[in-house]
């Protein structure tokens, strides 16, 4: 009769083999740049196959050929060595250290739980234990009373993976004589396996080589696997290469051996992919660990006297700005939404059809077009001067009207100089020098009109240091200059008057109107 | 805490206490009525009446962020199948699938342009892909890749075509001139992760959220930090302007989505869920402001209206928790994102 004993150390020399690997790994990427980088693929192999694929040896072969190029095509998984390293800030860490004290305490040969190999008719059933033995162990050495809370905790292991029912993909513990089995420390969720869907399918693939009536693939994981040959479709050459040469070297092992190994990677999946409707134990929210472990490293950076001192700055700071009311804050968000809620989908319906109610493709080509400008839009240019340059139609318009005045020149240089801060970094200081003879130098073809304090800032700015703000000074006061004089002149104008009634014609307001006044102030009376 | 300070650090804890209290009177001072009550006299928003335009299929695993395009039609996914997709929120077609080198992307970003979408996550870069340009494999053509980051990155925005800002989890603000390839400028701007950013409509400041429950309002000039906000009791997942440029709203963590004022310098509303139980994992708001969309991990998408502070609704659909939704410029459509594998189109 085998017992536990030699299991065990199986798993130990499993344990020791993985060192050695990934010591064997880490020199083999120092040499060539391409197996350290997709450390995806190669990753996740149970160790002792990836002696035989010739990681360890050294000795290139077909098969570690053909996986280094698939590991080329992989996407790197460059987040591996820090999901490594967070190992032990992992927030599950500590659920697993104890989870592993106990496991450790089950599988003493003396006072553990008793493992036996079990003769059925025709086979050996190598190293298992009933869940009954597993629950009367735990309420004997637990200090548990309760019989549905050892099951409990049995679950909880079984869930995370450390003990598992030798044929079936649901993991958990009940109390009878199904067969359990503990699983290798190699395959232990806190190595932080993050198993990638190539191994998945090497796995899968795998399988389907196997003794096909012993290990016939579940419903769900001939799914997984069509769906992953899908996929992978150009890659999946190598997959199968890869599962072909993995399987060859199980068919070396002996026969018990064998079965616990298959066993084992099976219990591994069932926890990395659940059978659908089971937990995951192992996903979290990834942005949620994330944080957790950056807070830790970098927390202890600046003292905490430092940190309040600068917050202290920052606060007396804060004390010296002037706040407006609430109230007065409330109004202003009113009137916005008042002036704005014509132009709220949610609220009035769009003059052009909206495209998502009604299947037409017209609004697209509405928004671009500079003729044919509704009330509606006409109305939105006297909010602001910004409105009104946001707006291609209203900018051409209003270019017009300054053209007349002959003041184009302050919308000219505005525009060129937002244009600037698109302009590649590689053109800014060239375009800087160009600005200054169009705009403002003594000899300028187009001399636009600024005060001294801007003029000599900007002087200032592009003699020293001409980058894309050079002119937001000059601009600044171009803007002001702009809404305080000719765009109150340009709202006034008749042109833009004639230009609003002349496309009131073309689309009636009437509809919106009545649509609109539902949402307006109260009457007084109401309130 | 630490148990116990030398003088020096309890004498500015102290310090610090003092400014703090007379911060929250100042507030006070300014803070003369409710929100509710000031806009008391608004008439009752209506319904928002939203129902799913269009489920667009395609990832085969969560997708963790969604952008719209300045068009108001293309959208940006970013999944953890490894895909980037770009759609066509309208008629529902892929546009383009773009293979990424690392499958854990946790933020996309549209240039305003709509020439470039930037894609960044675990793998602690961000990568810029040329959307009008393909590589010998037919894929879209990097343009960039920018590294040197010492945690993932959590967030990116375009300010244009060649000026990107990240915000990463090693609770840096970066600024990259894309031209040049090169930082502009970084610093630390939290004393946490810096979980979401959103550029204020003139594109001059932006906001910034981050797990050490703080917003900062920030010029893209300058590294200085121009204002904070405090009130959220856990992180803050996600921040948004207010189309005025006026205010920002937020959602955390803390199962509350609030509004803050620049001009006041606090918080002036707060809307919480009717059940009182969904974290919020992203927000938009309405063009006229009216109306605050927040996604949740209940797997819906609140709505609320912001002067009254009522809840307004909420739309259902997704099978999972909501990681990221984005409405378009023009107000009229919203794309959320889920861990169902879907993204949904809103109008």
């Amino acid at each position: 009769m085998v017992t536990m004993n030699s299991d065990k150390s199986a798993g130990r020399r499993r344990m020791e083999e993985s060192g050695n690997q990934t010591t064997a790994q880490g020199s083999g990427s120092q040499s060539s740049q391409g197996h350290g980088q997709g450390g995806g693929m190669g990753a996740l192999r149970p160790p002792s196959v990836r002696v035989a694929m010739g990681f360890g040896g050294g000795v290139p072969s077909v098969a570690e050929a053909a996986l280094a190029a698939a590991e080329a095509a992989t996407p790197a998984a460059g987040h591996r060595p820090t999901l490594l390293q967070a190992k032990e800030d992992n927030p599950n860490a500590g659920v697993y250290k104890k989870m592993e004290a106990i496991i450790e305490r089950m599988q003493d040969e003396n006072t553990g739980v008793p493992v036996k190999t079990v003769k059925s008719l025709m086979a050996k059933i190598p190293s298992v234990f009933t869940g009954a033995d597993l629950i009367q162990w735990t309420m004997k050495n637990l200090d548990i009373d309760d019989i549905s809370e050892a099951l409990h905790l049995g679950h909880l292991m079984a869930s995370h993976g450390y003990l598992f029912p030798i044929d079936d993909h649901v993991l958990t513990v009940k109390n009878d004589n199904t067969f359990y089995r503990f699983q290798t420390p190699f395959f232990w969720p806190s190595n932080m396996w993050e198993p990638e869907n190539t191994d998945y399918a090497v796995y899968l693939c795998k399988r389907t080589m196997q003794n096909k009536t012993r290990l016939e693939l579940a419903d769900y994981e001939a799914e997984n696997l069509a769906r992953l040959q899908k996929m992978f479709s150009r890659k999946w050459e190598f997959i199968f290469m890869q599962a072909e040469a993995q399987s060859k070297v199980d068919k070396r092992r002996d026969k018990l051996e064998r079965k616990v190994l298959d066993s084992q990677e099976r219990a591994f999946w069932d926890v990395h992919r659940p059978v659908p409707g089971c937990v995951n134990t192992t996903e979290i929210n990834i942005k949620k660990i994330c944080s957790n472990s950056t807070k830790l490293m970098t927390m202890p950076a600046a003292t905490p006297a430092q940190l309040i001192s600068r917050q202290i700055q920052m606060l007396k700071q804060r004390l010296d700005r002037r706040n407006i009311k609430l109230s007065k804050v409330a109004e202003s968000y009113i009137s916005y939404f008042e002036q704005y809620q014509e132009y709220d989908p949610f609220l009035t319906p769009t003059e052009v059809q909206n495209p998502w109610l009604s299947d037409s493709a017209e609004f697209w080509d509405y928004e671009k077009q500079v003729k044919d400008v509704s009330a509606r839009r006409v109305k939105r240019w006297a909010f602001s001067l910004k409105e009104l340059l946001a707006d291609p139609a209203g900018r051409e318009h209003f270019g017009k009207f300054l053209d007349k005045e002959f003041s184009g020149e302050n919308l000219k240089f505005w525009e060129a100089v937002q244009a600037m801060k698109t302009l590649p970094q590689a053109e800014v200081a060239d375009e800087t020098k160009r600005m200054w003879e169009e705009f403002l130098g003594p000899d300028a073809g187009i001399p636009i009109n600024v005060d001294g304090k801007s003029f000599e800032a900007t002087k200032k700015n592009v003699e020293e240091n001409p980058d894309r703000w050079a002119y937001d000074e000059a601009a600044a006061h171009v803007f002001h200059l702009m809404k305080t004089d000719s765009y109150s002149r340009y709202l006034r104008s008749d042109m833009y008057k004639d230009f609003l009634s002349g496309s009131k014609k073309k689309t009636s307001v009437k509809g919106i109107r009545s649509i609109v006044s539902f949402s307006g102030r109260k009457e007084a009376g109401a309130t | 805490m630490p148990p116990k300070d030398d003088p020096e650090t309890a004498k500015l804890r102290k310090e610090l206490e003092d400014l703090m209290n007379k911060i929250k009177d100042e507030q006070k001072k300014v803070a003369d009525t409710t929100f509710a009550d000031a806009c008391a006299s608004v008439a009752d928003a209506p319904k928002v009446r939203m129902i799913t335009r269009k489920n667009l299929k395609g990832h085969i695993n969560k997708v963790n962020s969604v952008h719209y395009s300045g068009d108001n039609r293309h959208a940006v996914s970013g999944s953890l199948d490894g895909k980037l997709i770009i759609w066509d929120t309208w008629t529902g077609n892929k546009i383009q699938v773009i293979p990424l080198r690392s499958s854990w992307v946790m933020s996309v970003a549209f240039s305003p342009s709509g020439n470039f979408v930037a894609c960044g996550g675990m793998d602690n870069m961000c990568t810029v892909y040329d959307v009008n340009n393909r590589d010998a494999t037919g894929a879209a053509k990097i343009t960039r890749e920018l590294m040197g980051y010492e945690g993932f990155l959590s967030s990116c925005r375009f300010v244009d075509d060649n000026h990107l800002i990240t915000g990463s989890g090693d609770m840096k603000i970066t600024h990259w001139d894309l031209e040049k390839n090169a930082k502009i400028m970084d610093f630390e701007g939290h004393n946490g992760d810096v979980v979401s950013m959103s550029l204020a409509p003139d594109s001059n400041t932006y906001v910034t959220g981050s797990v050490d429950q703080s917003c900062k309002l920030w010029d893209t000039r300058s590294k200085d930090c121009k204002q904070v906000f405090f009130g959220h009791t856990a992180d803050v997942n996600c921040v948004c302007f207010h189309p005025s440029g006026q205010a920002f709203g937020t959602g955390s963590e803390d199962k509350t989505a609030r509004l803050y004022d620049l001009r006041s310098d606090q918080q002036v509303a707060q809307y919480a869920p009717p059940n009182g139980n969904s974290g919020f994992t992203s927000c938009a708001l309405s063009s006229s402001g009216r109306f605050i969309m927040c996604g949740s991990d209940d797997n819906s998408v609140h709505i609320w209206d912001t002067l009254k502070v009522q809840h307004n609704g909420q739309l259902t659909g997704h099978e999972n928790r909501i990681t990221s939704i984005s409405m378009s410029q023009n107000g009229m459509a919203l794309c959320s994102a889920s861990w169902d594998n879907n993204v949904r189109v809103w109008g």
